[in-house]
């Protein structure tokens, strides 16, 4: 909780993650819609591809910013100090909770955002709300734990796509598939990806919290 | 980089750990606090008599070093506040506040850490790394950007950590390490 508290006290201050993250979602949304659009797509096919280009902007967008939970304390000298202080879990569950305001907070505005711009009719919206939030939360697991990997390797950057991407890809066509169901009408709902993203982020989080120590100490 | 070290400290203990650039100093620092792993060897730590698990060492353990820095973006206080949360300190505000007023940083307790000077940054690690009371203090080059008001309090720190805890102190300040009962010189 207090490793949480203080990450969103200095990124208020710093605004070190939700520059890179915000900056990355609006600048591919915009480029997507101006590109793309909604009249471009035959009227069968826009439930795929939306959902494909909603995750795909949700999931770069993560990308370019959730490493730097972790990367920032290594850069700062402050990653030391904080293994004398604190108990590897509970960094961990501060970073992760962390990276999941983060997210929230970009679905939040991206998504609706993404939605109007792109004119996304949804037939099922309570699947598709829970495939958004559950997924991303999953998102968030993949990516924290990801990030305390990488954090103390020097080619950080590349290092952070190249191991998120293949932990991240089963979670990624589920969210596609689960927000395509719940786009179609009437009658693929989407529940069952909810269930599968579900499954995945409980995975992740018991996973990471065994891994994490290891990483932590090393 | 170093062989051959061996010694025991008892509470009431202050040692100095010198040599030449190099010579290993604060890698002995950070192998001892748990932060580095020794090639071979072993660092034992005991409480009451008991064992201390390395994973639980952190609890018996205050560290300053200029590779161990703070929080810019938060104040002083913040710091000192967060530090507590994490180690489990009760009575946070109070010994914050009580600890800021030791090393002499009380009125600019609610000033960011990063607008601070670096002889400001070394007297708040130092109040960071006693918040807790630990048995055991390390001092890795403690007397780096202080000015002699700074040094009395390196100076007060380690006399009041005799009352409950050891102390080593990895310097080659004259000054440093004769605050130590004895020494040993990672360059012989």
């Amino acid at each position: 909780m207090a490793i949480w508290i203080r990450d969103l006290r200095s990124e208020f201050r710093t605004r070190y993650a939700v520059n890179a993250i915000i900056m990355f979602a609006v600048t591919t949304l915009v480029a997507v819609s101006f590109s793309i659009g909604s009249f471009r797509i035959a009227e069968a096919e826009k439930p795929f591809l939306y959902a494909a280009l909603l995750w795909i902007i949700l999931v770069f967008s993560a990308l370019s910013g959730l490493s730097r939970s972790f990367v920032k304390e290594q850069e700062a000298g402050t990653i030391d100090t904080l293994k004398l202080s604190a108990r590897p879990q509970a960094v961990f569950l501060g970073k992760l909770f962390f990276n999941l305001t983060l997210l929230t907070a970009l679905e939040v505005i991206i998504v609706p955002v993404f939605v109007l711009l792109m004119g996304y009719s949804i037939a099922h919206p309570f699947p598709f709300v829970g495939n958004v939030v559950i997924a991303g939360l999953g998102l968030g697991a993949g990516t924290t734990i990801v990030a305390a990997m990488i954090a103390q390797a020097s080619t950080r950057g590349a290092l952070f796509s190249a191991l998120s991407f293949p932990l991240l890809l089963p979670l990624m066509i589920t969210a596609i598939k689960g927000c395509e169901h719940a786009s179609m009408g009437p009658d693929p709902i989407g529940w069952a990806e909810v269930r599968m993203a579900f499954s995945y982020l409980l995975i992740m989080v018991i996973v990471s919290l065994f891994l994490f120590p290891l990483i932590w100490e090393e | 980089m170093f062989t051959d070290i061996s010694f025991e400290l008892a509470p009431g203990d202050v040692l100095a750990v010198t040599g030449w650039n190099g010579s290993g100093k604060s890698t002995l620092m950070r192998i001892i606090a748990g932060l580095a792993r020794p090639s071979s060897g072993s660092v034992s730590m005991f409480h009451r008599d008991e064992l201390v698990p390395p994973e639980s060492r952190r609890r018996f353990i205050g560290m300053v070093a200029p590779a161990l820095s703070l929080y810019d973006e938060l104040t002083a206080l913040e710091n000192m506040v967060f530090f507590c949360k994490v180690r489990g300190v009760q009575s946070r505000v109070e010994a914050c506040r009580d600890m800021l007023q030791m090393v002499g940083l009380s009125e600019d307790a609610h000033k960011l850490t990063g607008r601070y000077s670096s002889g400001m940054k070394q007297r708040l690690k130092l109040a960071q790394a006693l918040i807790h009371r630990p048995p055991l203090l390390l001092l890795d080059e403690p007397g780096t950007n202080l000015d002699s008001k700074g040094m009395e309090i390196v100076q007060d720190i380690i006399t009041g950590q005799r009352r409950w805890g050891m102390t080593i102190v990895a310097s080659n300040e004259k000054r440093e390490v004769d605050y130590a009962d004895r020494a040993i010189n990672l360059s012989e």
